[in-house]
């Protein structure tokens, strides 16, 4: 269970820090830095740099994503810009436009 | 999933401009401004250093910053709060620490005041944690103890007819709460009177 949890009317402008995991459901513009698991969920919207343990977008991403472990693009998910992972899913039906970094 | 609420956890940190149409609870920290049409909770242990303009607020941690709230502001017993605070409603319980002027009045003004600041954007370089003043204001509430109708024994002014010599002993039987006016009353009844006149003539 997320201890951060951003509700679908929040909009929110800046920077998020969190050693803890975090749970998108509104709208976050500027960086995200999340020390365990990032989900932006369905009829969220991101728009900022992220970085994460692990990354699982069902909503709407746009920036460059360092996931440290897996990112996983859920069906109906929508992402533009760089993907860094070492594990990267990506669901039949989801949408994604920018490089792909495996480290390999 | 939906009606989730919004949490901002312990260890979680946002710098910078938060607005939404629900309640959020604070139990990291927030840096920068606030905007809410419900309720901003800010929990024992959480800071918001922060300009809030909100509906409801309640505070058991920390909040530095002007403060706005359409309906009420509660600072519970473990808060402790810097800044200019303008909301119809204020209560602050006994053990609360506030700093600032308080505004019951004109909250348009002090809104307007509020949402003209620029929200700077974070500065990487961590501020040192806020260092909330000790309390130094005694609860508002309750400090107003009604006053023990202790005086009433004293002998009522000298009546303007002698006839009113028995007077005291009449008087002096425990009217509770007697007005300071109680004298003045005896002198005109007299001593016999029975306590329902009293009480009449009291009105007047």
């Amino acid at each position: 269970m997320a201890n951060t949890v951003i509700g679908s009317s929040i909009v929110i402008d800046g920077e998020i820090t969190a050693e803890e995991s975090l749970t998108i459901l509104g709208t976050v513009k500027g960086k995200i830095s999340v020390a365990q698991a990032l989900a932006v969920e369905a009829g969220a919207t991101v728009e900022a740099d992220v970085e994460a343990q692990t990354v699982t977008v069902s909503g709407r991403l746009t920036g460059n994503v360092t996931a440290r472990e897996r990112l996983e693009l859920k069906p109906d998910s929508k992402m533009v810009g760089d993907a860094k992972s070492p594990r990267i899913v990506i669901a039949d039906g989801a949408g994604f436009k920018g490089n792909v970094d495996m480290d390999v | 999933m939906a009606d989730k609420e919004t949490v901002i956890g312990p260890e979680t940190r946002i710098s910078g401009e938060v607005r939404g149409e629900e309640d959020l609870i604070v139990r990291g920290r927030i840096d920068g401004k606030v905007q809410l049409t419900q309720t901003l909770t800010v929990e024992k242990g959480a800071t918001v250093q922060a300009d809030v303009d909100v509906r409801h607020l309640v505070v058991a941690g920390t909040v530095v910053g002007a403060i706005v709230a359409s309906e009420s502001v509660k600072l519970t017993s473990t808060a402790r709060v810097v800044g200019d605070l303008a909301s119809p409603r204020v209560i602050m319980e006994a053990g609360a620490a506030y700093r600032g002027r308080v505004d019951m009045g004109d909250i348009a003004a002090a809104r307007a005041a509020v949402s003209a600041r620029v929200v700077e954007r974070p500065v990487a370089v961590e501020k040192p944690a806020v260092r909330p003043a000790p309390p130094r204001m005694a609860p508002v509430a309750k400090a107003v103890v009604v006053a023990k109708a202790a005086a009433p024994a004293a002998p009522p002014a000298p009546a303007p007819r002698p006839a009113t010599q028995s007077a005291p002993s009449a008087a002096s039987t425990p009217a509770p709460a007697a007005p300071p006016a109680f004298p003045r009353v005896a002198g005109a009844t007299g001593a016999m009177s029975p306590a329902w006149a009293k009480k009449k003539i009291r009105r007047r």
